[in-house]
């Protein structure tokens, strides 16, 4: 008996003195030093639950304790996908990644479900238009493409997303300007690592080429530079107004290696977290996600006219 | 034992001889029982005396909880030191993501503020029964962001909102009556100056995404005024005292800070002359008097003022004369947190924290000069009593606590 008490005492003393402080720098997003107490801001050593120790089951929910409507704790509300504007000025502006619930004040037409739920990606490895299990039959949450732990890519964006080795780098590591972004090479691999099958780069895809035939014909091509590669066939019919600096109609789109490159991403066309873009034409009817802004930056298919300005 | 007795017979005749020599009269005897009657008597007189006594004090205590409810050891001031967690009592549902809580004056009806679905503000009776709900004019929900929010000694209700950067004014009904758009400007006094006058039958709203100030009169045509200039600033948490004083959080980037506004702020007839005397303190960090994201300032009998400092996981304490004092609640052990949000103090100066992650309430005695932890209460879950990710706190004088309880829908009524 008194074996026991003893062995509950030190549990404990041990459970006590593992519980600490959430945040180093504003965030518990890095920063750890080889004695940080930060850990104990989400886990809990010995009375997690949830799973990885957290201490709450629901993943998601402890992201948006700081990062949701209410950005109690962060500038960036990703339920509204909104950025706290900077200081002198009261209004925020669009946050780069999207909102889950909301995009520029208006409820979201599409977005990427992070409620843990078991989750399929169309294009997972079963073809375009297929969508399948996620690696181990994972579920998706906030975690699953950041790491709340901070890395080395870009708006720490994890390394090994669904089993695949991902590197998203940023043109300028210091910047925190979420409402713009800082895409350098490989922007698309964090998109690719999930939805490869229709991460296609081969030069001249746009065309009918033979070779893609087994993957369900021609796809748009990503990662070019906007203008193309000069003479390409698939090129043609693009319009001379940069889709980021110029625009058409009055829209612009993002490129990565901005002022080098010009490089054309998954992202330049979707919002990753959620887009509130209207589909009222064709695409409100037409199939698999009938109504599904499958979200696309602009309304309908306004992300074709920015770079095609027919 | 049969050793034993012809000893004690013994040494009774040899105590007691002139027992058997001498046996008492009669009379002696009525006497003596006459007396030990008259004794047993006035015992049980007196014991009815004390029962009746004691009667009267349970009824005196029952009217008096009937005049105000209180929990016993608040009611019959003991000698001794009370320390102990609050129960369960029940959950009010019917809310979406609740994330700020707060009580009218009267403490009849409960004000909460969600920040999921409609993301209303919705009132309750005591027992949990809907009253109403209402809504800042002209927004979307998409548009707006209920956060924390208190009412004043009229009534009205105050709300901080996030994405409209600004505190809405509603009466206890939730008629909406003005916003305070900034530290320096209200909407009513932005509209007096372009119409003059706001006479009674004008409506007028203002929209931070639409970047427009409506305004009409009767039934007269819509006008719009461009989108009015004046100090930023992000107000979180609100808290009114029984003067009106407000002091406020502040989360604007990189400029957290604490605000005190005077009681002529919240005690306006209107608000279309504004311009309060504000009292700053604090800057963006993680320093002694340095703030990261606090969400909740509260102040204690003593005139302290306790600062929830979300993201430095402390709460910071403040004095109107010197500022900063000292902070506590980092590091490990009892009373150690992870993210303070939600902050209230009850008449007996015991200081409830909401620690978000912590997935409970942590308790402190603040009435001495050092903060002495208490106990906390709570635990992750989704049963009666557990919390999922909790976010704001309100007390009441009957010993009652109103906690927001945002992943389980719901406010949980806790009680001594």
């Amino acid at each position: 008996m008194r074996k026991l008490i003893l062995i509950t005492m030190i549990a404990m003393v041990l459970a006590f003195a593992l519980v600490g402080v959430a945040s180093a720098n504003g965030g518990p997003h890095g920063g750890y030093t080889a004695t940080t107490d930060a850990c104990a801001g989400c886990h809990r050593a010995h009375t997690a639950s949830g799973a990885k120790l957290l201490v709450a089951a629901d993943t998601t929910a402890l992201c948006f304790t700081c990062h949701g409507s209410n950005a109690t704790g962060s500038v960036l509300n990703v339920t509204d996908g909104v950025l706290e504007a900077t200081a002198g000025s009261n209004a925020g502006t669009a946050l780069n990644g999207g909102g889950f619930g909301f995009y520029n004040g208006s409820a979201t037409t599409s977005s990427h479900d992070t409620s843990g739920a078991a989750t399929d990606a169309w294009g997972n490895g079963g073809g375009r238009g297929v969508a399948s299990a996620l690696a181990g039959g994972a579920s998706l949450t906030c975690a699953s493409c950041h790491d709340p732990h901070g890395s080395s890519n870009y708006r720490i964006l994890k390394t090994t997303v669904n089993n695949t080795t991902i590197a998203v780098a940023q043109v300028d590591e210091g910047a925190q300007t979420y409402d713009s972004e800082q895409w350098g090479t490989g922007q698309s691999n964090i998109c690719a690592a999930c939805h490869n099958d229709y991460h296609i780069t081969a030069a001249g895809s746009g065309s009918d080429v033979a070779g893609l035939a087994a993957t369900g014909g021609t796809a748009h091509r990503i990662g070019m530079p906007w203008n193309g590669d000069a003479g390409t066939a698939a090129y043609i019919g693009m319009g001379t107004a940069n889709p980021e600096t110029s625009g058409f109609g009055g829209y612009t789109l993002p490129l990565a290696e901005t002022g080098t490159n010009d490089t054309v991403e998954c992202q330049t066309c979707h919002l990753p977290h959620g887009t509130s873009s209207a589909m009222t034409g064709f695409a409100a009817s037409n199939g698999s996600v009938a109504g599904d802004s499958v979200l696309l930056r602009l309304n309908n298919r306004g992300v074709c006219e920015v770079c095609h300005q027919k | 034992m049969t050793n034993q007795t012809p000893e004690k017979d013994l040494n009774q005749v040899e105590t007691n001889p002139t027992e058997q020599t001498d046996p008492p009269s009669l009379q002696d005897l009525q006497e003596e029982i006459q007396a030990e009657d008259n004794k047993k008597r006035r015992l049980l007189l007196l014991l009815l005396l004390l029962l009746l006594l004691l009667l009267a004090c349970v009824c005196g205590l029952f009217y008096r909880y009937l005049q105000k409810p209180a929990p016993l050891p608040e009611m019959v001031p003991l000698p001794v030191e009370i320390n102990y967690p609050p129960h369960y009592l029940f959950s009010i549902y019917g809310i979406d993501q609740p994330v700020g809580v707060a009580l009218s004056p009267g403490q009849e009806r409960l004000y909460v503020a969600e920040s999921g679905g409609e993301r209303a503000v919705k009132i309750f009776d005591r027992d949990g029964a809907l009253i109403g709900s209402f809504l800042p004019p002209r927004t979307t929900p998409g548009q707006r962001s209920p956060v924390y929010l208190d009412t004043n000694q009229a009534g009205r209700v105050f709300v901080t909102d996030r994405l409209q950067h600004a505190i809405f004014i509603y009466d206890a009904d939730g008629i909406y009556l003005d916003s305070i758009l900034g530290p320096d400007l209200s909407l009513s006094e932005y509209v007096a100056k372009h119409v003059g006058t706001i006479e009674p039958d004008v409506t007028y709203a203002y929209n931070l995404f639409e970047q427009d100030v409506y305004f009409k009169k009767g039934e007269e045509q819509e006008l719009n005024f461009p989108a009015p200039d004046h100090e930023s600033w992000s107000p979180l948490g609100i808290f009114i005292d029984r003067t009106g004083r407000m002091l406020l959080t502040d989360v604007a980037k990189e400029k957290n800070s604490i605000r005190q506004l005077p009681a002529d702020v919240t005690m306006a007839v209107n608000w279309q002359e504004f311009n309060p005397p504000t009292d700053t303190f604090g800057t963006f960090g993680q320093g002694n008097g340095q703030f990261l994201f606090p969400n909740a300032a509260v102040p204690d009998s003593q005139g302290r003022v306790y600062v929830t400092d979300g993201n430095n996981g402390r709460i910071s304490v403040l004095d109107s004369q010197e500022g900063f004092l000292f902070h506590f609640g980092q590091g490990s052990g009892d009373g150690a947190l992870s993210l303070p949000r939600g902050a209230t103090i009850d008449e007996q100066d015991r200081l409830y924290v909401v620690d978000a992650v912590g997935q409970d309430i942590k308790t402190y005695d603040v009435s001495g000069e050092d903060p002495a932890f208490l106990f906390a209460f709570g635990e992750w879950g989704l049963d009666d009593g557990q919390f999922n990710y909790p976010n704001d706190i309100v007390t009441d004088s009957t010993g009652r606590l109103y906690i927001a309880d945002r992943e389980n829908n719901r406010i949980q009524v806790w009680s001594y």
